[in-house]
């Protein structure tokens, strides 16, 4: 019959997850909010993304990390690599647990976005699926992947913002939207129906928690009504107030294995 | 002329010290055990917690699946009976049980899945995938720590010189939450019917 060549990664997680392999593995050392070990993002989106992570964590508390390397080894999976990197690093606030690592393998082609405890809420699993699905993997397979983590950085911020009812104001962060925006309008639509389907399932599968980050999702892959985008997720006016950059490390959050994992 | 009390003094106050020390040494690994075991409730509880976070988001798979694949009787079926199975467990071992029940009827559906193209496609499938892909993932990391947790406590419990404080406390071993060797292999295709 079927070799199921293309095995499904929930099985795959069981199998390796299940070995007790123990694995005394580096995990990479961290420089900051981005850090980019695979030498993959460029110089102006890693600054608009360590400016605008600086600014949320000043805001909120929440810390955002963004992590590329060449290979995951010695580690057997992305599971296990992003949930041992975001546990040592402590991304988010101890205690509250509210942070969020987005990594990529440029050598094993996977990406996974790891959610802490107190983000689990605003970023179910479906909801970071859905995410790399719609603004990170079509950029990766084209090995775009400063574009990808960008946009995908643009996506999970946003969700955070709102959760925090927080306006993100730094400069290079607007500008990178409204960019995103105007190539949105230009290449036209993009899995439009998509969007309905999906936050119809996620209110219902989360009680409606999170209803603000779908509106920003469906506004972002909906055919019409540009407009209102991303408008409003920034003020008028009101310059970017500095944060405070990256100093000190992560606040020491905790990590339990939520999120979810593509190949592309 | 103080010697004489020296002689009584010094070994009073060593006496002392070591009582003192002994004491301390006593409070210390005596709490260190109650902390342990609370540890141990608490990651269970987080295991627990997760099973039953995957048995709410099984019928919305299942009735997901059967809109493509309503024919796949058998595969439903396993799946009712282990969600039964795990709702009526009670100790660490049946829920373990269960748990394993469970993942092999999973897996067998994942295997399913892939005869469906449509299925496979269908965006509300892919949510529901991700989201039991997560649980999953989180209900390993939980039994691990769960795990990590019981062999300390195990070990601790049964080595000298705490084994003394853990039976004056009747502390006992702990279960570990065993992965069963059916859970962890593929699951077969079957090649007939």
């Amino acid at each position: 019959m079927k070799t199921s060549g293309n095995k499904i990664n929930i099985f795959l997680l069981l199998l390796i997850l299940a070995l007790p392999a123990y694995i005394s593995a580096q995990i990479p050392k961290s420089s900051g909010f981005v850090t980019d070990l695979a030498g993959v993002i460029n110089s102006s989106d890693k600054e608009m993304i360590e400016a605008a992570a600086a600014e949320i964590r000043d805001k909120t508390g929440a810390e955002i990390a963004v992590l590329t390397v060449k290979t995951i080894e010695p580690y057997a999976s992305i599971e296990e690599f992003a949930l041992e990197t975001a546990s040592e690093w402590g991304i988010g606030e101890k205690g509250k647990d509210n942070g969020v690592l987005i990594a990529v393998s440029t050598g094993e082609r996977k990406l996974r976005i790891e959610v802490g405890y107190g983000l689990e809420g605003a970023i179910p699993d479906g909801l970071a699926g859905s995410i790399m699905d719609d603004y990170m993997i079509p950029y990766l397979r084209n090995n775009d992947y400063s574009s990808g983590l960008k946009t995908g950085f643009i996506a999970v911020a946003s969700i955070v913002a709102k959760e925090y009812n927080i306006e993100i104001e730094g400069s290079s962060y607007r500008e990178s939207i409204q960019s995103m925006q105007t190539q949105r309008n230009r290449s036209g639509d993009s899995g439009g129906g998509l969007s309905i389907i999906f936050v119809l399932f996620v209110l219902f599968i989360s009680g409606g928690r999170i209803f603000w980050p779908l509106l920003f999702l469906s506004a972002m892959s909906g055919r019409r009504g540009y407009g209102g985008g991303f408008g409003s997720s920034f003020g008028r006016g009101g310059g970017f107030s500095g944060g405070g950059g990256f100093s000190g490390g992560f606040g020491g959050g905790g990590f339990g294995g939520g999120g979810a994992s593509r190949g592309f | 002329m103080n010697k004489k009390l020296l002689y009584i003094v010094v070994p009073v106050l060593v006496l002392i010290l070591i009582a003192g020390s002994l004491f301390s040494w006593y409070i210390n690994a005596r709490n260190q055990l109650v902390y342990l075991e609370e540890n141990i409730d608490a990651s269970w509880a987080e295991v627990d917690n997760q099973l039953q976070r995957r048995s709410d988001l099984i019928p919305n798979i299942v009735s997901t699946v059967k809109g493509f694949a309503s024919q796949e009787k058998e595969v439903f079926t396993n799946i009712a009976n282990a969600r039964a199975k795990l709702a009526g467990a009670a100790t660490v071992s049946e829920k373990a049980e269960g748990a394993n029940q469970m993942e092999s009827a999973l897996s067998r559906l994942l295997v399913v899945v892939e005869n469906y193209p449509q299925l496979k496609s269908d965006q509300n499938f892919i949510r529901l995938q991700d989201e039991l892909a997560g649980t999953e993932n989180r209900l390993a990391v939980a039994r691990k720590r769960y795990n990590d947790g019981v062999k300390i406590f195990n070990a601790k419990i049964r080595m000298f010189p705490s084994s003394i404080i853990a039976g004056n406390m009747g502390l006992e071993k702990k279960p570990y939450f065993e992965v069963s060797d059916a859970a962890k292999e593929a699951p077969k295709v079957n090649f007939g019917s």
